[in-house]
């Protein structure tokens, strides 16, 4: 008798148990930080972040190598997007920024590097207008999609802007070579600090910080040294960190968070700018199509 | 109702102007198009480029004497416009659409295509890229 009821009360609370189940699975969603507002600089103009908004899963699992390291393997939208996944597997492409409130003060002279007033010459003014490179750290707020390729001596990331911009980053922690001929790209070396991927970067070409700004562009210098910190947080969301040090610039390093979230569907495209920029400085080449014939 | 849908056009175009700056527009849009001389134009999709760095497509304007001027507009660049929706088949040549945006600063019949109306009323943003962030501007 006892065992009977056992048996309805065990079949009846199952539906009720299944239920609870799927409506944490699939319920339940939270934002991964708080929608907040980043701003220019200069003018102050800001931009509005909204946080990636994930499921609340049970059992999600860190995807891991062979090796047992977090695997960061993946198409994903970086900084330069507001990360609320829509319908098709998209979410919104932004032009932003590092936030100014969270820089510390400029050290005499530093303000000079880092904000250009507008020139009229492009090369100061939009270098990529003229497809010249984003560089890095530029090319962290790219509004398209970055594939993160990793081996196990190797981290490849390849970004669809610009030209297909892409780093190839050793994660055996080996010392910086000496006397590093500034590059767009600098040189990066990765290593692990338990589930998370440092990358320490040095030997960057004085260059474009971020994006454009209202009445000009802002600079990092030659002795930027940028360290970024990577690991997973949530099923397809990847905490994606930046360190600047620029001693040149600022008075004492500083960091921002940002997230990086996963596209199954996506695929990186060829991007190649000079194939068809015909307005580039102000003055359009005529397509065939406008040609009298 | 011509009219009307005209007025609801103009009225969108106005408030994503005033809505959607970014920190500034992208890939120099502002070395390229003037952004005090917006161009509206009628017509008929000639061909459409689709290429990097941004796609382009030319639309057939007759005026009324009947003479015919070839427009072309820069839209968003090939893969943000498929991740918004927007494929190669989306425009389709000989179609009538009503095109807005900025024109070119030579003064060329080329301009930014910020607003694209087919002619069921569906609007399509092949120039915006910042559509759906609103910054909050600030004195």
């Amino acid at each position: 008798m006892v065992m009977r009821k056992s048996v309805v009360a065990f079949f009846a609370v199952l539906p009720l148990v299944a239920c609870m189940a799927l409506f944490t699975q699939f319920s339940f969603s939270q934002d991964l930080g708080q929608v907040h507002e980043v701003c220019s600089p200069h003018e102050g103009r800001c931009l509005t972040i909204r946080p990636p908004r994930v499921p609340a899963t049970l059992n999600w699992k860190m995807p891991r190598t062979r090796d047992g390291k977090p695997d960061f393997t993946g198409v994903y939208a970086g900084a330069g997007f507001n990360h609320q996944v829509g319908p098709n597997d998209t979410d919104t492409p932004i032009i932003r920024g590092f936030d100014a409130k969270i820089m510390p003060p400029t050290k005499p002279g530093g303000d000079a590097i880092l904000f250009r007033p507008t020139t009229g010459d492009l090369k100061i003014d939009d270098p990529i207008a003229l497809c010249l490179p984003y560089g890095f750290t530029s090319q962290i707020f790219s509004p398209y999609a970055q594939q993160w390729i990793q081996a196990p001596e190797h981290l490849v990331i390849r970004h669809e802007f610009m030209n297909n911009f892409s780093r190839v980053i050793p994660l055996d922690n080996r010392p910086h070579p000496k006397d590093l001929e500034p590059t767009w790209g600098g040189h990066s070396v990765g290593h692990w600090e338990g589930d998370t991927l440092v990358i320490d970067t040095v030997g960057l070409k004085e260059w474009w910080l971020d994006n454009p700004h209202p009445n000009g562009s802002l600079w990092h210098s030659d002795a930027a040294h940028v360290i970024e910190r990577v690991k997973w947080v949530a099923p397809r969301v990847v905490s994606y960190e930046v360190a600047m040090d620029d001693p040149k610039i600022w008075t004492k390093p500083w960091t921002e968070q940002f997230h990086m979230v996963l596209h199954p569907t996506w695929e990186l495209l060829e991007f190649v700018c000079n194939e068809n920029d015909r307005c580039s400085q102000g003055n359009c080449v005529e397509s065939d199509a406008q040609k009298k014939r | 109702m011509t009219g009307k849908f005209l007025n609801l056009t103009a009225a969108s175009f106005v408030v994503l102007l005033f809505t959607t700056t970014p920190f500034i527009a992208h890939h120099s849009e502002a070395a390229q198009f003037d952004t005090t001389k917006p161009v509206k134009v009628s017509g008929v999709v000639k061909k459409v480029e689709w290429m990097n760095p941004h796609i382009w497509f030319y639309i057939d304007v007759k005026d009324e004497k009947g003479t015919v001027t070839t427009w072309g507009f820069s839209g968003l660049p090939p893969g943000m416009a498929i991740r918004k929706g927007f494929t190669k088949d989306t425009l389709k040549v000989g179609e009538t659409v009503v095109v807005q945006g900025f024109r070119a600063k030579d003064g060329s019949n080329n301009a930014s295509g910020n607003i694209l109306t087919f002619a069921d009323g569906r609007q399509v943003f092949p120039g915006a890229l910042e559509l759906g962030t609103v910054p909050a501007n600030k004195p």
